[in-house]
């Protein structure tokens, strides 16, 4: 089972007025098979989270462990932009993120492509393709290693309506086909309702201001009362805590 | 009126008529440079007789001497395809110098401000240094060059070139994306895979902005080095033609280095553009800002009107 235990993180940037924080004194852990969302208005360190937990940044205080049954975890990331490779094939990206890059791992890239509707379409070039079909590519790839835990970086931000709620069903019938640990960074709080077990709420500052449970039967409809008064309610936390910009 | 009549006068417009098309044609950017190509040539057959000279020869003169040429006919020591093969081989040794030389430099710029203020005001001078500098200072240096590995020519090309490919390695550093090595590094792919399928794709068009500067401003320096400080090539040989009197040669090698240079930037360049970057969709406008070599050719013929003392 994946773990992630997160104790005491800060994290501060220098900049030409001086240090800002991104992130105070932040602890949680997440554990087993859970989609968990972290909303929040944009600078609350969000992201920073996410690069920290991925090693892309290091922070300048408290620790990260992420564990798969005491063992080191892999982790698989899917980015606010597709951040493909734009010379090589969309199979080719994926294989690019193989350890072992041999024709199991390619059968594996090929499943995955196939479960983002995208069969066919592996000898394409990533600027063949629309923008919905790249950021299934980075879907595709983010599975394809078979990652213990899964790290997305408002990965529908940039996409039209339409195609962002079918990628949101795609990725919960992918979720729960492999069972992941999912950290889900997001400003959309209808978004993380529709998809989360777990929702962290996060204020300006980096600072971990709410975490609640969405005890709510999957699929969800967005249009269904129990998910809209779900969503009500997280919006109604962001406005005691000020978060809503008036 | 029966209703086959009705479809066929709605469906299909009348044809248009050849003055129509006349029209249509005369309207195309390709009418205009044909017709100024065409009045051109016509200016040169009919307007050169009335002039009071006989050193202007007529376009018949020019291209019966190219045709001498081509065909290996030639009066001259060397025929243009020797030439051209002497000067292609210096300018490739050159260049492959400079490459050497300039892409270490390069790559160290741009991983390190040190390295970057060291280098960047000699780098800079050699950007804005004409190459008839160079070709007249190897000539003092190396004298007169009597073989292929004359030494003026060959450095005259890695002056000329190395400033161009050191910017270029140093602007495609810089260029790497960001965001694409941290995701790499986010699913810990290893620093070798990381070099090859991030780093080295990402300086590509570096590379080759190097290659298509660099050898334009290279194969300018190296004709006015042969003209100076060699005993054959491209170069030496429109001087043998200015020192024969034979206006005819001058402007025949002229035409000759209009067409090669037409020949690297349209056949060479873009095929091997559009084999390196066949991913881009655009290609088309990936090509475009390459006008590189025909255009330093052109400034090239130029030169050697203005300094060299070459009056066409």
């Amino acid at each position: 089972m994946a773990e992630i235990k997160i104790e005491r993180l800060s994290k501060e940037f220098g900049t030409g007025e001086g240090m800002v924080k991104a992130l105070q004194d932040v602890s949680f852990g997440v554990s087993g098979y859970v989609f968990t969302s972290i909303v929040g208005p944009s600078g609350c360190g969000k992201s920073t989270l996410l690069n920290i937990l991925s090693g892309i940044e290091t922070p300048t205080s408290g620790s990260v462990t992420i564990t798969q049954n005491g063992g080191q975890a892999t982790v698989g990331y899917v980015f606010q932009s597709s951040r493909l490779l734009p010379w090589r094939s969309v199979i080719d990206n994926l294989m690019f993120v193989q350890p072992e890059p041999n024709d199991e791992a390619r059968d594996r890239c090929m499943k995955f492509l196939e479960m983002v509707h995208l069969k066919g379409k592996e000898d394409k070039y990533p600027g063949e393709l629309s923008g919905g079909m790249q950021q299934r590519v980075g879907i595709a790839r983010a599975f394809s290693i078979e990652p213990d835990v899964l790290f997305m970086d408002e990965p529908f931000s940039h996409l039209d309506a339409i195609t962002a709620r079918s990628l949101r069903l795609e990725l919960h019938e992918l979720w729960k086909a492999t069972g992941k640990t999912v950290l889900f960074v997001t400003h959309d709080v209808g978004e993380a309702v529709e998809l989360s077990n777990r929702i962290l709420v996060f204020a300006a500052g980096g600072v971990l201001e709410d975490d609640m449970d969405v005890d709510l039967p999957f699929p969800r409809d967005a249009a269904d009362d129990q998910v809209a008064l779900a969503k009500a309610h997280v919006l109604k936390k962001f406005e005691e805590l000020n978060l809503i910009a008036t | 009126m029966a209703w086959e009549d009705i479809v066929t006068s709605t469906a299909l417009p009348a044809p248009p008529t050849f003055l129509a098309r006349v029209r249509t044609f005369v309207a195309t950017p390709r009418f205009a440079r044909i017709l100024s190509l065409v009045l051109f040539f016509a200016a040169w057959q009919f307007v050169v007789p009335l002039l009071p000279t006989r050193l202007i020869p007529l376009p018949a003169k020019v291209l019966g001497f190219m045709w001498d040429e081509v065909l290996g006919n030639t009066l001259g020591r060397t025929t243009v395809w020797e030439a051209f093969g002497i000067s292609l081989a210096r300018l490739g040794i050159g260049f492959g110098l400079a490459f050497v030389i300039g892409v270490p430099i390069g790559l160290l710029m741009g991983v390190s401000r040190a390295v970057e203020n060291f280098f960047h005001d000699f780098v800079v001078v050699g950007l804005a240094m004409p190459s008839l500098v160079w070709a007249l200072l190897t000539g003092v240096w190396f004298g007169l060059g009597t073989g292929l590995i004359a030494g003026a020519p060959i450095i005259t090309v890695v002056l000329a070139a190395l400033p161009f490919v050191i910017i270029n390695t140093f602007e495609g550093v810089r260029d790497v994306p960001r965001e694409l090595s941290d995701m790499a590094s986010a699913y810990n792919v290893s620093r070798t895979k990381v070099m090859r399928h991030v780093t080295i794709p990402s300086l590509m068009p570096f590379f080759f902005a190097s290659l298509r500067y660099g050898l334009a401003n290279g194969w300018k320096g190296l004709v006015l080095a042969e003209v100076f400080a060699a005993t054959s090539g491209a170069g030496w040989n429109i001087k043998y033609w200015y020192d024969a009197h034979r206006a005819q040669g001058v402007i025949g090698y002229a035409l000759f280095f209009i067409l090669f240079a037409l020949f690297v930037e349209r056949i060479v360049f873009q095929r091997f553009s559009k084999r390196v970057f066949k991913w881009r969709p655009e290609i088309e406008t990936v090509a475009e800002p390459g006008a590189g070599l025909a255009q330093l050719e052109a400034e090239q013929l130029v030169t050697i009107g203005a300094d060299g003392g070459i009056a066409i």
